[in-house]
């Protein structure tokens, strides 16, 4: 398992345990924006794959 | 940043919403809230005194229940008396210049009928042009609208992300970027409470802390290698 998903797992787990309504509020926020720099992280891997690959990059 | 919310709602303990905004709002010096029914019940209102008190901000919110497409009364009052020629606007009126101004509104319809072809027929941002035209006139920078609708029916998971995008309508600077999201985050982490989180979970936040920081330069760094390659 790669960080960010022990992180999120976590973050869950803190939220369960939190005795506090904010708190919550700001763990669950904390995990939203985990896995959206992971689907950020993933689409621009995804974008230099593509691009090295490039048929515009192949005469090179 | 220093923001006032000024708050415009008759009944304001008997509204869901308003009181959960009110629990919301971050404990913090940098935020004063401002209930025009509660500091006028008279409707008597100290215009010095409202000047005075706008000029120590650099935020300024509206907030009200959106009432037959625009504010409750008293509001409507505390513009027409407040922002006056020479203060607000005109020959040497440049006291909010600059400043950043905004609405947060409470509706009672759901988001799909602000349009055309639903219910309400025109969009939000074209029902509050009057107050888009007051930060024009003033000099002020209009912010997005933060619109919550329908509060009643939202559920708790709905409310917790409601909560955190307050907070951040009231204390995160304007632009709504991954990165800046992730500074204001961090800076939330690093200052919750640890006696209401389990034992050792303030040693998960300061990890959590360092893996946002972590996963931006990884974001800056592959963008910094596209640029590269397609440029």
């Amino acid at each position: 398992m790669d960080q960010n998903e022990w992180m999120i797992q976590e973050l869950e787990r803190a939220f369960e345990m939190s005795r506090d309504y904010k708190q919550k509020a700001l763990l669950a926020a904390a995990k939203r924006l985990i896995q959206e720099q992971t689907v950020r992280i993933q689409q621009m891997e995804g974008e230099l794959d593509g691009t090295l690959w490039s048929p515009r990059n192949w005469s090179e | 940043m220093k923001t006032l919310v000024v708050i415009s709602h008759p009944e304001i303990s008997e509204s869901g919403s308003q009181q959960f905004l009110l629990s919301s709002i971050p404990e913090s010096e940098s935020v004063k809230v401002h209930h025009l029914e509660g500091v006028y019940p008279d409707s008597q209102i100290d215009v010095a005194a409202e000047q005075e008190l706008l000029k120590q901000f650099d935020r300024i919110l509206f907030q009200f229940p959106f009432y037959w497409y625009s504010s409750p009364p008293l509001l409507k009052q505390w513009q027409d008396e407040v922002l006056t020629y020479g203060f607000a606007y005109g020959k040497n009126g440049h006291a909010l210049s600059g400043k950043e101004f905004g609405l947060v509104l409470s509706v009672g319809i759901k988001e799909s009928e602000y349009q055309a072809g639903g219910k309400e027929v025109f969009s939000i941002n074209e029902l509050t042009k009057p107050f888009q035209a007051v930060a024009v006139k003033t000099g002020m920078t209009y912010l997005k609208p933060f619109v919550i609708y329908q509060f009643p029916y939202m559920t708790e998971e709905q409310k917790m992300t409601l909560l955190i995008d307050y907070q951040q309508a009231v204390t995160r600077e304007a632009d709504d970027s991954l990165a800046t999201r992730e500074k204001w985050i961090i800076q939330e982490l690093e200052k919750t409470p640890e006696e209401t989180l389990a034992p050792g979970d303030e040693l998960l936040m300061q990890h959590a802390v360092d893996l946002i920081e972590e996963n931006r330069d990884t974001i800056d760094g592959l963008k910094m290698v596209l640029d590269e390659m397609n440029s």
